[in-house]
């Protein structure tokens, strides 16, 4: 092969991606769709389900106050501190629960490994950023909100290429 | 005078001719590393490689951490290739602690990994596209990683650095329906790879960049040690994949890809048609994976050793063979965990492939060898 003929080899292969779809996700306009409502844990059978590991949701219900996310996350992240709480449950007699730095957290997931209790999930939710160290802390109420999330988006393969429809 | 300086030690002749440049650490085409080149105009008469910039010092840091605490932070040195630097970790830990492996997680991880080097190969090639000044292959294969990338998203809910593995099988069992969208997305992307020929690999100007530049022979590569992609495009057939299987990777079809002529182009193509291969093994696995099953055997929350024991263990990662040799005196945590990786042992071969190469040369050359400098520094 010449090397006129690999050069317009090579163009014509480009020229022809005018013709194809756009793979681009106009993000913040479109969302990607995740599996699920995020990725969550059985501790009966050490088998987690399937999800976006994102933002966590805490379940004052559950929450005994055990601090096993805790210590579990000391080793990974430092992310996790156990702070009181006003509110009264009867299965928490130390009234402790988790607080999440999102600003040190790496999003693991290995407290929620830990979590015997069924109390702490993650959700879909990804987008945290903040303007101050300090609106990244999440205490346990804010923990306790199950995040509005819009996302639909998701890829689409046609014989005019992929794209996220 | 030279004979009385101690070992380690010698008076350099200083020549007006010879120039020492710095490529490195913030030139963007160096990575996290320096490389100081002496040049005599436009020609390179030595080179050495400055490797450490990010040293984290993930080997110490494992020794004061439990077996499960260490997943996070022993998958950061690649975050892209996050499950391969894992894998070795995981199946010593499984043969300290004496665990058994479910047979559907062996096929899950077998999927990880191979989506995993797809992925690392993508960005890799993509930094190697820019190189070398050809922007639509710094495009195309970021854009394209992204169908891969997604499917690793459905799989372990991250898009980089998964924490996937542990040791006992996978975290969580794939989500519905994910058998049929990894086999199209796949599908789709080999036939968007197999165009990358016409515009990058069949592509004249490419070829006559990379073409007899930093020519490793088969014997110096055997010599200095070299391992994966580096390795196999100097004519040697050597991929733990067939060599030592692990996993389930000998009831699969897994075939190497050799090129013999070991320089610039033949190291960037080998892991271009690996990709093909991964794509492959992807297929085999997705088939042949039961369809129903459990995915992890139940770990205590705190496992130990059974007592003075060692292992070492070792796979096939993007850039080449991975190690990671696990000392255990029967405490929760390794006594000494030591990580022998690819990219450090290729990045011996860089001061004999540069040695009168010109110095636009140096980017090619020094890119083809599959190095990451976080991985080299650990």
């Amino acid at each position: 092969m010449g090397t006129a003929t690999g050069i317009i080899r090579a163009l014509n292969s480009g020229i022809k991606h005018l013709a194809i779809k756009r793979f681009t996700l106009r993000y913040p306009e479109e969302k990607l769709k995740f599996v699920g409502d995020g990725y969550q844990f059985d501790p009966s059978t050490g088998v987690g389900i399937a999800g976006l590991k994102g933002r966590h949701m805490l379940f004052h219900d559950h929450c005994t106050g055990c601090q096993l996310c805790s210590i579990a996350c000391e080793g990974v992240a430092e992310a996790i501190a156990m702070v009181k709480v006003p509110e009264e449950q009867k299965q928490n007699k130390k009234s402790i629960m988790p607080q999440i730095d999102y600003g040190k957290c790496v999003f693991c997931g290995l407290c929620v490994d830990a979590c015997p209790f069924y109390a702490l999930y993650m959700t879909n939710d990804y987008e945290l950023s903040s303007f101050s160290k300090e609106g990244l802390i999440y205490t346990p109420a804010q923990l306790a909100v199950k995040p509005y999330v819009a996302q639909d988006s998701e890829i689409q393969i046609t014989d005019r290429g992929a794209s996220h429809g | 005078m030279t004979s009385e300086l101690p070992p380690g030690l010698a008076l350099q002749k200083v020549d007006e001719r010879i120039m020492t440049l710095n490529v490195g650490p913030q030139h963007p085409g160096s990575g996290h590393m320096r490389i100081v080149v002496q040049i005599d105009g436009d020609y390179i008469v030595a080179c050495d490689p400055d490797p450490g910039y990010v040293h984290r010092g993930e080997e110490k840091m494992a020794e004061y951490r439990n077996y499960i605490l260490n997943i996070p932070h022993l998958e950061r040195p690649v975050i892209h290739d996050s499950c391969n630097v894992l894998y070795p970790y995981v199946l010593g830990v499984e043969e300290i602690v004496g665990i058994e492996v479910p047979e559907r997680a062996k096929y899950v991880r077998v999927i990880a990994s191979e989506l995993n080097r797809c992925i690392y190969t993508m960005y890799w090639l993509a930094i190697y596209g820019i190189f070398l000044g050809h922007s639509t292959m710094f495009m195309w294969p970021a854009g394209d990683r992204e169908l891969l990338i997604d499917l690793m998203e459905k799989m372990t809910g991250a898009r980089v650095t998964h924490a996937h593995f542990v040791p006992g099988g996978v975290r969580n069992d794939l989500p519905p329906n994910f058998e049929d969208v990894c086999l199209r997305q796949v599908n789709y992307f080999e036939k968007r790879i197999k165009e990358y020929a016409a515009v990058f690999y069949d592509n004249p100007i490419l070829i006559s960049r990379t073409r007899d530049t930093g020519v490793l022979s088969r014997q110096d590569a055997i010599r200095l040690g070299t391992t994966g992609s580096v390795l196999r495009a100097s004519g040697v057939d050597y991929d733990l994949r067939i060599k030592e299987p692990y996993d389930v990777y000998d009831e699969l079809d897994v075939h190497t890809n050799v090129m013999t002529e070991g320089d610039s182009y033949a190291r960037s193509r080998v892991p271009w048609l690996d990709m093909i291969e991964s794509c492959n093994i992807i297929r085999q696995a997705l088939q042949k994976m039961p369809k129903s099953g459990s995915v992890r055997t139940k770990l205590k929350p705190n496992p130990k050793g059974k007592g003075l024991d060692s292992v070492y263990k070792r796979v096939e990662s993007g850039r080449g063979s991975l190690g990671c040799y696990i000392v255990s005196d029967g405490k929760t945590e390794p006594y000494r965990l030591k990580m022998s990786v690819g990219s450090f042992r290729n990045l011996i071969a860089l001061p004999y492939l540069l040695k009168g190469e010109k110095l636009g040369n140096m980017p090619s050359v020094y890119w083809s060898l599959n190095y990451w400098p976080v991985e080299a520094d650990r």
